[in-house]
């Protein structure tokens, strides 16, 4: 009986196609990301039909979540002079010298550390009493993940609160902490967020979409107060219609 | 092609080539790249969000009450943004985790002519306050429904004028559709076009007020906004609810909510 032959075939397959294809798809994805930054509140915002996109640059971001509470995240165009460390640095000289105006008899002043750490910072929101505090942890270890904890709201401490402190008030003389932090963006010497801040396409108002009235109106109204009538609210793309 | 071939020469045995073959592997390169590619895909957001341009009057009060623009009562539709609320509660109620809009909205003066009184007797009389919903086209007719259909109806003659203005843009008569700049071009009349349509004083328009309960959700605020730009509304302002607006949303609730 003859046997038949099996002819000895190599099972090397070769990957260098392969590689190619998957070093340009790597290279693609490395180019065109934007990376997800972290917020202290996922929030789902509401479908529009409206097909206006956001600025990419040179926007303040006001996240607002159920409960009402809200943080800032700043974003600069790093073109100009300004580059994102620098301006946080002079946002908060200048909210601490609103601050201090109105309570003088207790002021807050920080560090230079205590400022590199906040020119680091991605989204903020702390009441400025309990900044200092905030900001020494970033020099801890595992520092930047007990900031994060308290931003959340969950790192166990009653005592520390997170979110800029708002309340309804249509006293412009005396701006509670969020009215000063907007009140600082918007005097910042960088020209080119100060022009979108005053067009209205460089405040951008983020919020669940079951947030009650009550709080986006709140917001608005504290906007309002402080003479910036114009402004967006993030939105998610609904399919077409017409 | 992932081979090198090399020739040996000048071995031991002369004339004779000795062929090599050096191979690279190249699958866990390929590996370690679909791991990277796997981690941007993950991380990166290709969807960017959408933006809504909204500017309120200023907060200063208006002093001289004739200075403030009054809406004609006829031209008036005034829409109330509420959320469903549980059955005989004012608790808002939530199906699936999200609340569901409720809208009211009634036309001219609260109470109509007669006006509400202030009675509950005259209030459930003349409360002329009804009720909608937000809803998209009808999928088969592409009929619009709900709270856009009254809207509608009432801004009739500059939608009218609007979509004569679509079917003229369609049909190349701002210009050819054609090219990339030739579309660009038309786009940009159109658009002229339409907004001077959308101020024309010798068009009957409504002018929309919108108001809201404290309960009603953020995302009933952005649907009625999404509603005036689909409905080419020129005139719409956001209020603050008054005390007859609350009373007659909860006339309206006592007498159809039970």
């Amino acid at each position: 009986m003859g046997r038949v032959k099996i002819a000895k075939k190599s099972t090397f397959i070769d990957m260098t196609a392969m590689s190619d294809v998957t070093v340009l798809l790597l290279t693609f994805f490395m180019l065109t990301s934007t990376f997800l930054s972290k917020e202290p509140a996922t929030v789902i915002t509401p479908p529009s039909v409206s097909t206006e996109k956001v600025q990419e640059t040179n926007y303040v971001q006001v996240l607002v979540n159920p409960e009402g509470k809200i943080w800032l995240t700043m974003n600069n165009d790093t073109s100009s002079n300004w580059s994102n460390e620098k301006m946080r640095m002079a946002l908060l000289d200048k909210v601490s010298e609103i601050y201090n105006e109105q309570h003088k008899n207790k002021p807050v002043n920080f560090t230079p550390e205590q400022k590199y750490a906040f020119s680091k910072l991605g989204a903020f929101g702390v009441p400025l009493s309990q900044m200092g505090e905030f900001l020494n942890l970033a020099n801890q270890p595992e520092g930047q993940t007990k900031m994060d904890k308290w931003l959340e709201g969950d790192d166990g401490n009653p005592a520390h609160i997170t979110g800029i402190p708002v309340t309804w008030n249509q006293n412009e003389q005396q701006p509670n902490e969020f009215q000063m932090w907007m009140k600082a963006l918007r005097q910042t010497e960088n020209t080119n967020l100060a022009d979108k801040i005053k067009d209205g396409s460089g405040v951008a108002i983020k919020a669940d979409q079951n947030t009650s009235f009550e709080t986006i109106h709140m917001v608005m109204d504290n906007l309002q107060t402080i003479h910036m009538n114009k402004f967006t609210l993030l939105t998610a793309l609904k399919g077409a219609e017409e | 092609m992932a081979e090198v071939q090399q020739q040996d020469t000048g071995g031991k045995k002369k004339g004779h080539q000795k062929k090599m073959q050096i191979r690279v592997d190249f699958t866990p390169m390929v590996d370690m790249n679909m791991l990277l590619i796997t981690f941007f895909m993950l991380c990166t957001t290709m969807i960017k969000s959408q933006t809504l341009t909204i500017a309120l009057p200023s907060n200063e009060k208006v002093q001289n009450e004739e200075n403030m623009s009054q809406a004609s009562a006829d031209d008036a539709v005034t829409i109330i943004l509420d959320a469903k609320r549980k059955t005989g509660s004012l608790d808002v109620d939530t199906v699936n985790g999200a609340v569901v809009p409720v809208v009211y909205y009634y036309f001219g003066k609260p109470g109509g002519d007669a006006g509400l009184g202030t009675t509950p007797e005259s209030v459930a009389a003349n409360n002329n306050l009804q009720e909608s919903e937000f809803l998209a086209n009808d999928e088969k007719t592409g009929k619009s429904r709900g709270i856009r259909e009254i809207i509608q109806q009432r801004n009739k003659e500059v939608l009218t004028e609007i979509n004569k203005l679509k079917e003229k843009y369609a049909n190349g008569g701002f210009g050819s559709l054609e090219t990339k700049e030739g579309r660009e071009k038309a786009q940009a009349a159109y658009d002229e076009a339409a907004s001077k349509i959308r101020k024309d004083e010798n068009l009957k328009k409504p002018v929309i007020i919108i108001k809201s309960t404290p309960q009603a959700s953020f995302g009933s605020l952005v649907s009625v906004l999404d509603e005036m730009q689909i409905n080419s509304i020129s005139k719409y302002q956001i209020d603050n609810m008054t005390k007859t607006d609350s009373v007659m949303v909860i006339d309206y609730q006592n007498r159809h909510h039970k």
